[in-house]
């Protein structure tokens, strides 16, 4: 039997033991009363009445164990029921302010959608490991030189792949353009690879099988790529074993690749095999092979590339002359494939990010001004007994509930801002086009929901909680206590100040970079002309005469389309197309391999200055003449060669040599300088170019281009010649596919395509940044004014005129978003270094976007308050008295 | 057997019991008792964790109370629920020991198959 004063226990809460013990002892009590009357001893009865029972001990578990299971049931219930109350009368306050609750809710679906969209595409892009088995142990290993990455040569692949201790395979890439013949005739960009390619780069084949390892150039098969195969071959899973005319040559199709295998920006559209000659695998100057490799298991990137080091250092033992300059480099693949992409996304995120945290600061000071006008009801609450556990649940209740309909919302809203990353973003990103509202992403909003519910239903229910009861109902809901939780609201408009003044700047840093560029003279005149690009096939045009003539017959059929005023071609246009370096020795001067001139060398034919208007600044153009077979060798460099090479000296008439560092120069006379050309894109520095007549290249030279040629025609205003060009190339030749047939404006736009979407997105977000942080300080200065209606009422009726009142109030503002301002710039100062490699020709800490985004934001900050305060101006002096 | 029969129909006896009024569990005990007489005889310890489960199915309420005798005790009481379970389960009942009761008691022999 328990002790008695355990029943007093039950004044707090039910103890199931002692409830038990009670009722079986009265049972027992009841059971002796009876044998007794029945004439029973009492000792007697006692021992009857216990068989009678039974077994006690296990009647009495059993019993409390149902209890506790009951008592925990009903605790369960019991909460439930609290927090359906909390819901009901949360929904109630929500659809009773339906401007406060969708203020609260566009917001944060706002933020929480854009962010999440943003997150979604870091994850397609970044996050998510790469299809390839042991995806992580795949690295490129190129050749550098002057520290640039470059192609390796047969050589230095060989004795890479044997001397590795680090590397456990390597295979060889090497890119290439090729006329698929069966119907249309079409140009592919295709890659030709040793058969370990796709055991470096692994994933099941969507059909059929990849190369044998005994499989080469001779076995004439090939492997397509799952795009090819849908577009082409309309996905027929019988092209397996089918013949493919690839360059006029049939090809056994034995696989296709799944979905998605390539995610390099070269996007090749099928395979074939090779495998590297006994001759390349001992020659180290020709640089022509991109290598991939996989470490063996437990190696990494930093002791390849130490290993791989010492194998190229002993090349360079070897044959120092190709070794000029040069050294290796192992990447991993999956930074690789990110290079560049990687920071954008970041910074994006990043900005993104803040611009929930602005939306998250002004929803706050929304709930914490409500909380405020609540104060009376909260204090009632409280004097009747209400825990602050219970009011704190309550206030939970709401933000959580605000959230959740925002964050819902903020999910629909993600689902358009996917679908618009992956529509209009840049070309090129690599496994873009996956991105989705997968559970990862799913995940990532209802976290960002519950938290901003949990912080921002934390922070005005604690302050709200903490009144004094008396104070608060004496006082009539009026308070003492605004000073204070002024203040809170305040460090809230700071950080909100701030975080808007990193965004602003962020975005001035990239527009002012965006605007620079677009100064940025390109070097030719973009308008009225359009290229189209041609590749011969070997098999039909095997000699360099048979090229040069072939590309001869097009031109003058382009050349004749009406509305062509004047038409060129060459092997490279501006921004478009492969280059080839040549290094290129001077006449009269010492032949030293360290002293080498690396040009960028373009095959031309005559008119080429002049449909592009390129200007030659000395001497000459290139003339027809120049192209007659016979024809002294010519060439016209431009500025940055001819500054380079020769100085202040005059280059026309010297001579010069290149593309083979032969000890026998062919020397070609410099007839003319052009005008520098922004070649590689705007925000590249001219390169030092050679432009030469298309027929005085060495024979071997076109195999370099693969015998492709771009043409470039510039036709009067407003007529399209794309078709006609087309057509002029089918009368040459029916089966050569006529690719990249664009206009020359469109080339020039893309090349800054990406920039300019980055600008576009970081200024959106800048400005609604802006918008928000607005919108903030005007709440808060609302705020402000009203809690001081009565002061201003009395001031006003003591003689203070409109201005003084509004200056009163603006002051205020203006300290806020001071404080704001110089605190967002140190925090700008550090955070836009994140911004470095996207900026072009300016600083990260470039002082004028500072300095326009601290004024742009007191602006509006003041223009914000200004409205309030204009308010409190007019406030009539009565109303000081009919408030007391 | 006897032992079986009773467990399952011992909530139901419960119910019963209860369906006069409200009661402390060891006059639930006796009235059963009385009524089925040494047919139903169980240890009397069985009825507790029958109420208890009773109460925690909410069929049954229970309260605190003085008895007769001036002495505390617990007292179930039948809730709502309780009363249509009880009634439900008298129907089946009876429409079960019937049509056992004529099975066992009928004189006609299976006809062959």
């Amino acid at each position: 039997m328990s002790p008695k004063w355990r029943r007093y226990l039950r004044f707090w809460r039910p103890d199931v033991r002692a409830d038990v013990d009670d009722e079986l002892a009265f049972h027992m009590q009841e059971r002796v009363d009876d044998l007794v009357a029945t004439g029973l001893d009492r000792n007697v009865a006692q021992q009857e009445a216990m068989r009678l029972f039974g077994d006690m001990p296990r009647v009495k578990d059993e019993c409390i164990e149902e209890a506790l299971k009951l008592e925990t049931e009903m605790r369960r219930l019991e909460t439930l029921d609290v927090l359906k109350q909390d819901a009901i009368y949360a929904l109630r306050l929500m659809r009773a302010h339906p401007t406060f609750t969708s203020a609260i809710m566009l917001t944060l679906a706002l933020g929480i959608g854009a962010t999440t969209a943003v997150f979604s595409i870091v994850n397609a892009v970044l996050l998510r490991p790469l299809p390839y088995r042991d995806a992580d142990r795949v690295v490129l290993i190129a050749e550098t030189f002057r520290g640039g990455r470059g192609s390796a040569s047969g050589g230095h692949v060989t004795d890479w792949t044997n001397q590795s201790r680090t590397v456990e395979r390597t295979s060889i890439w090497q890119l290439r353009t090729i006329n698929l013949t069966e119907g249309e005739p079409e140009r592919l960009r295709a890659a030709r690879v040793t058969p370990s390619f796709f055991e470096v780069l692994y994933v099941r084949p969507a059909l059929g099988r990849y190369f044998l390892p005994e499989e080469n150039a001779d076995s004439r098969v090939t492997v397509l790529s799952h795009p090819l195969w849908v577009a082409r071959f309309n996905a027929d899973s019988a092209i397996i074993g089918r013949q493919v005319r690839l360059g006029g040559e049939p090809h056994t199709v034995v696989g296709v690749a799944p979905a998605n295998f390539t995610m390099t920006e070269f996007d090749e559209r099928l395979w074939t095999p090779f495998a590297i000659t006994t001759e390349q695998a001992s020659n180290y100057g020709a640089h022509m092979f991109t290598v991939f490799g996989k470490l063996k298991p437990g190696a990494n990137i930093e002791q390849a590339q130490a290993d791989l080091a010492t194998i190229t250092e002993g090349i360079r033992q070897r044959a120092p002359d190709e070794m000029n300059e040069r050294g290796v480099q192992v990447v991993s693949y999956g930074s690789l494939l990110v290079d560049g992409w990687d920071t954008q996304l970041w910074v994006l995120l990043g900005a993104v990010t803040f611009v929930l945290l602005i939306g998250c600061v002004n929803v706050i000071s929304l709930l914490l001004a409500r909380a405020t006008a609540r104060r009376k009801e909260i204090a009632i609450r409280g004097a009747l007994g209400g825990a602050r556990a219970r009011l704190v649940r309550q206030l939970l209740t709401e933000s959580l509930l605000l959230a959740t309909a925002g964050g819902l919302a903020g999910i629909i809203v993600a689902k358009v801002g996917i679908r618009f990353f992956v529509g209009m973003g840049p070309a090129g990103v690599p496994r873009l086009d996956e991105a989705g509202l997968n559970w990862q992403v799913l995940g990532f909003a209802i976290a960002a929901t519950l938290l901003c519910g949990v912080v921002f239903g934390l922070v005005p229910a604690f302050r709200a909680t903490r009144v004094d009861l008396q104070s608060e109902l004496r006082d009539g809901g009026r308070g003492s206590r605004g000073v204070i939780r002024d203040r809170v609201r305040g460090t809230l408009i700071v950080a909100e100040m701030a975080v808007a003044l990193v965004l602003l700047v962020s975005a001035g840093l990239l527009l002012r970079s965006a605007y620079l560029l677009q100064r940025v003279e390109p070097g030719f005149d973009p308008r009225n002309v359009t290229m189209m690009r041609v590749a011969l096939p070997a098999l039909r045009y095997d000699s360099a005469e048979a090229v040069q003539a072939g590309f001869a017959r097009i031109l003058e059929q382009v050349r004749g389309v009406p509305g062509v005023e004047v038409a060129a071609a060459g092997t490279r246009v501006p921004m478009w197309g492969a280059s080839i370096d040549i290094g290129v020795r001077v006449d009269g001067r010492p032949f030293n391999p360290k002293d080498l001139l690396i040009g960028h060398v373009r095959l031309v034919t005559d008119q080429y200055f002049e449909t592009i208007r390129i200007p030659i600044t000395k001497g000459r153009s290139l003339k027809a003449s120049d192209l007659a077979a016979g024809a002294p060798s010519v060439i016209v460099v431009n500025e940055t060669f001819a500054r380079r090479t020769f100085g202040d000296e005059n280059p026309i008439g010297k001579r010069i040599s290149g593309w083979t560092r032969d000890t026998l120069p062919e020397w070609r006379e410099i007839v003319g300088v052009s005008g520098d050309v922004r070649a590689f894109g705007r925000e590249n520095e001219s390169p030092p170019e050679i432009y030469m007549p298309m027929t005085q290249a060495p024979s071997n030279a076109w195999a370099s281009y693969n015998r492709s040629m771009t043409f470039i025609a510039k036709s009067r205003p407003g007529i399209s010649v794309t078709a006609p060009m087309r057509a002029a190339l089918r009368n040459v030749d029916p089966e050569l596919p006529a690719y990249d047939v664009q206009t020359m404006d469109n080339v020039l736009s893309q090349s800054t395509a990406t920039r300019r979407f980055n600008t576009l997105l970081l200024t959106c977000l800048g400005l609604t940044g802006l918008l928000l942080a607005a919108i903030g300080i005007y709440g808060v200065i609302a705020f402000f004014v009203s809690q001081r209606t009565q002061e201003i009422g009395v001031r006003m009726a003591l003689g203070a005129s409109a201005g003084s009142v509004v200056g009163l109030v603006v002051r205020h503002a203006a300290a806020l978003a001071g404080i704001g301002i110089l605190v967002g710039g140190v925090a700008a100062y550090w955070a836009t270094s994140a911004l470095a490699s996207m900026l072009f020709s300016i600083d990260a800490r470039d002082p004028l976007a500072f300095v326009v985004g601290a004024l742009a934001l007191l602006g509006v900050a003041l223009g914000a308050a200004w409205i309030p305060a204009r308010r409190a101006a007019r406030v009539p002096p009565i109303r000081a008295l009919t408030d007391l | 057997m006897k032992n079986e029969l009773l467990h399952g129909t011992l909530e139901v006896m419960i119910l019963k019991t209860l369906s006069w009024g409200r009661l402390h569990g060891y006059g639930i005990g006796r009235w059963i008792m009385d009524q089925g007489g040494d047919a139903l005889r169980i240890e009397e310890g069985s009825l507790y964790p029958a109420l208890y489960r009773l109460e925690r199915k909410g069929l049954i309420d229970a309260e605190w109370g003085i008895s007769e005798k001036n002495r505390k005790a617990k007292y179930y009481r039948l809730t709502p629920k309780g009363r249509r379970v009880l009634t439900a389960h008298v129907v089946t009942w009876t429409d079960f020991a019937t049509a056992v009761g004529r099975v066992l008691s009928s004189a006609d022999a299976p006809s062959p198959a």
